[in-house]
């Protein structure tokens, strides 16, 4: 049987290989390994003090550091039952949606925009004064101010701390910030519609995966109490672990979510697909795009988050001064806590159990692409069954893993010891 | 000015130093005119990742044989080598956790890059300074290095007239210890300096344990403070 192996993977977060397995020029199976060096983030934080774990985390994955900061914030303030003030949870969402759309901005203009004219970067296009790679930038570039202004700098936020926030931002900042979003929500549409225009995917086969999101069932948020399936399906924040049935597998450092009735889809596919006929101005997944249907949706969820940015803008310039913003630490209290959020490339799962002594016991960090990985796979090997030249076949398999926008070195970590 | 070739390799670590160069959205364009990327997996899909290089930016630790085999061939093919971010300075937060050789996995613990190349400049941070990528990408093709002046976080506190975390607010700040060049980002925003920047020259280590040990942290939590980028106890 020959095998083809696509390594490294270029233009996804991470180190990742593919290895097709071809006989007489027909696919037979496909393997998708993570191979990230393992970094054991869950064995890192036992024995160490609650109030040291977010910093620790949020080193997972640079792209998502803002939602494991918040995430891991969460859960260890629901272990040891700590109240966050609500004008210090607006900051934090806000600093989410940060996150969330420089993270869209920088999978879909950066890495993906390039695919659509047979360039082989960024840099190609900006040299060629490319307005859609520009305008993605300025996005990109909005996004991150966004997380500066919240959390304190654009990757490893500090502003967040346990029972809350160190500061809100100020005036001055509301007032510019305001005033930019203002122009965004101008200028995104002419901006989207050029890049739904500009974008070419491939002839795909269905999308493979059970949709699964948090959020999606109470109206469209990034953070929620509860996990949501098709058909009105749902389970509680503490059955995480035996729905996604995560297994380790030989030929991946990662994890695997296996599930009872295969494999899951996370990410704004899957978010929006639970949402069907609930969200305005979005058309659902085109005719054959499959999976690169993912870009469409992550389209719409940045002119959804720029909408959330200007409303929670408001909010915050209305908010009254000297509102309180942190829970001062009172006395330890142990106990466990699992936080649900939607990261930009799908759900993300942290839970902890806190001891007596305030220190964390026990940490188990669910990431998206852990979960998308097996479905990843399949996804693979249905959409690549049909061709036979092994270029085409190395062009494909590269632009269907890149429509997960996987984040690799998340994926790792979860590998136990 | 012939283009700057550029390889921006990335070994146990999070991406953040790489995505904090494609965060200088605003100069992206112009480093597009200047550069030639010969490996940058995170950027750009054009081969060259053989290909000689003015320089080669590293991120990330040392913890796989296959890791160490891909350092010594981009050093070889280098002219300049720089480390990028507390992993590649320190082995950084990856190094808190592995102890030991893992034989099953075949790794070894989280090492900095200069353990096993010669390291011709660095950038700090945990993310590092975009001003820092900036500075060195504007300085190389003009055939020198960027000015940098190296104090404690400390002094740029005092500039930037912050209320003092340790000595008024009585917490645990690092900045004393740690290498200035951030502009005291984080006890700008009233956060304690968690010495991402590594530790300054002639840093004052025994006086800065006192300092927090007074503060009401046990012996076991300051350590553990002052070793969260020293590369866990194996700096």
């Amino acid at each position: 049987m020959a095998k083809v192996v696509l390594q490294p993977l270029t233009r996804v977060e991470g180190h990742g290989r593919v290895e097709l397995y071809l006989d007489e020029g027909r696919l037979q199976a496909v393997r998708l390994a993570l191979v990230e060096s393992p970094r054991l983030f869950e064995k890192l934080v036992v024995g160490r003090a609650a109030v040291e774990v977010p910093d620790l985390v949020c080193r997972i994955c640079a792209i998502c550091s803002a939602v494991h900061k918040l995430a891991a914030l969460t859960a260890l303030e629901q272990a040891m039952a700590i109240e966050v003030p609500p004008q210090a949870r607006q900051v934090r969402e806000l600093l989410l949606l940060g996150g969330h759309l420089q993270s869209h901005a920088l999978h879909l203009f950066c890495l993906i925009l390039p695919d659509f004219t047979g360039r082989t970067s960024l840099l190609e296009l900006l040299r060629e004064n490319d307005e859609l790679a520009r305008a993605g930038l300025e996005l990109k570039a909005f996004g991150n101010r966004l997380q500066e202004v919240a959390g304190g700098r654009v990757i490893h936020p500090v502003n967040p701390v346990l029972g809350g926030v160190m500061r809100a931002p100020s005036a001055a900042e509301l007032q510019a910030l305001r005033c930019e979003v203002a122009t965004w929500l101008r200028r995104w549409p002419a901006i989207a519609a050029r890049f739904a225009e500009t974008a070419r995917y491939p002839e795909a086969a269905a999308v493979v995966g059970t949709p699964l999101s948090t959020g999606g069932g109470l109206g469209f948020a990034l953070a929620g109490e509860r996990l949501y399936l098709p058909g009105g399906d749902s389970r509680r924040a503490g059955e995480y672990a035996e729905l996604l049935g995560e297994q380790a597998v030989a030929h991946s450092r990662a994890k695997q979510a296996t599930g009872a009735d295969g494999p899951f889809l996370v990410g704004a596919l899957a978010r929006l697909t639970l949402l069907a006929g609930r969200t305005p101005g979005y058309a659902g997944p085109g005719r054959g795009e499959g999976i690169h249907g993912n870009n469409a949706a992550q389209l719409w969820e940045i002119g959804w988050a720029l909408r959330q940015v200007s409303a929670l803008l408001d909010a915050l310039a209305a908010a009254p001064a000297g509102a309180a913003l942190r829970t001062a630490a009172s006395a330890v209290q142990p106990g466990c806590g699992t936080a649900l959020f939607e990261a930009p490339r799908g759900l993300l799962v942290h839970h902890y159990v806190v001891d007596d002594w305030g220190q964390v016991a026990v940490a188990d960090i669910v990431t998206p692409t852990a979960i998308n990985q097996r479905a990843m796979e399949r996804q693979l090997h249905a959409d690549l069954a049909g061709i036979a030249s092994e270029a085409e076949l190395r062009l494909a398999a590269e632009k269907i893993v890149r429509a997960y926008d996987p984040c690799i070195s998340c994926a790792v970590h979860v590998l136990q010891c | 000015m012939a283009a700057l070739t550029l390889a921006f390799a990335r070994y146990t670590s999070c991406s953040g130093c790489q995505l904090m160069l494609v965060n200088c959205e605003e100069q992206l364009a112009a480093l597009a005119g200047m550069v030639d990327c010969h490996g940058f997996d995170l950027v750009s899909s054009a081969p060259g990742d053989d290909l000689a290089v003015a320089v080669a930016l590293v991120e990330g630790s040392i913890s796989t044989p296959a890791e160490l085999e891909a350092l010594l061939a981009l050093r070889e093919r280098a002219e300049f080598l720089v480390a990028v971010g507390a992993c590649a300075l320190s082995g950084g937060i990856n190094a808190l956790a592995v102890t030991g050789r893992d034989e099953a996995r075949g790794t070894f613990p989280p090492q900095p890059v200069r353990r096993f190349v010669r390291v011709d400049w660095d950038i700090p941070g945990c993310p590092p300074e975009r001003s820092d990528f900036l500075a060195l990408l504007a300085a190389l093709p003009r055939g020198g290095w960027p000015g940098r002046l190296e104090c404690a976080v400390c002094m740029e506190c005092r500039i930037r007239e912050n209320r003092c975390l340790l000595l008024e607010d009585r917490l645990p700040c690092l900045g004393p210890v740690t290498r200035s060049g951030c502009l005291a980002r984080c006890p700008s925003v009233g956060v304690i300096c968690e010495g991402c920047r590594g530790e300054v020259a002639e840093a004052h280590r025994d006086e800065v344990f006192r300092l927090l040990a007074e503060r009401g942290l046990a012996v076991r939590e300051v350590r553990r403070r002052l070793e969260r980028f020293r590369g866990g106890s194996h700096g």
